[in-house]
């Protein structure tokens, strides 16, 4: 236990910090980490209005718990982490991504959450798509996860 | 022989449903369906900005799990198409 881990439909329901404190709340625990992603209202000098996660659900819930799993036996094997990031069509200010990590020191709470953002960046199969002001819309580049990208 | 690639992210222009029909020779592997997506998207979709997507898509099988190039694609297999990712 001490693992939480979901994709959230956000059109049905939002990401809530309080329900990640409550969750990560220990008395063995003296430190708390919180990471919030929100949708922001420019990239690359382009307005955007909203943004659309898609993602490979099954693959996703896979690799959430792999990377948190991994995380703790890097940093903290008691340490409890709340993960969810939102999936669907979500104007600029909602919460895209949250990571609540409680652990026994703050060093660890920092790393396990740095760690888990930067490995769902690297692993899990989510898609983002931004709209912009003037109706464009664009699915955004993003790593590749074929072993080896082979130069044609 | 055909497969059905469930399509994600950029790759659903390529279709109007999630899933594409693709038909390939018989014993065709993901290296050959790399090249029939490339002449798909060049003859139908060059306009797109997809030409790079056959070279830098993984693709999933069943088990949801990466699959090289030489793996044996079976008649009816479902697949998905995972361009590269975007999240957090």
């Amino acid at each position: 236990m001490g693992l939480h881990a979901a994709l959230v439909n956000i059109e049905k329901k939002k990401i809530s910090p309080d329900e990640a404190k409550k969750f990560i709340f220990s008395e063995k625990n003296g430190a708390e980490s919180i990471f919030i992603g929100r949708v922001r209202n420019e990239n690359s000098g382009k307005k955007v209005t909203a943004v659309t996660y898609e993602a490979h659900n099954q693959a996703v819930i896979k690799s959430f718990e792999s990377i948190c799993n991994d995380s703790k036996n890097k940093f903290d094997k008691s340490a409890k982490i709340f993960l969810e990031h939102a999936i669907g069509y979500m104007p600029v200010g909602e919460i895209s991504i949250l990571i609540a990590v409680g652990s026994g020191h703050r060093d660890e709470a920092f790393k396990i959450c740095r760690y888990i953002l930067e490995e769902i960046k690297n692993q899990s199969p989510i898609w983002k798509k931004e709209h912009y002001i003037d109706g464009k819309e664009e699915w955004l580049p993003g790593r590749s996860l074929r072993a080896k990208v082979v130069e044609k | 022989m055909e497969i059905q690639l469930k399509l994600y992210g950029s790759s659903k222009i390529l279709s109007e449903k999630d899933i594409l029909v693709v038909q390939l020779p018989n014993n065709s592997n993901i290296e050959r369906l790399r090249d029939v997506l490339s002449k798909i998207i060049s003859q139908k979709h060059s306009k797109n900005n997809l030409e790079n997507l056959p070279n830098t898509a993984a693709f999933f099988s069943e088990k949801d799990e990466v699959v090289d190039d030489n793996y044996q694609l079976k008649d009816k297999e479902f697949i998905s198409i995972i361009p590269p990712i975007g999240g957090g």
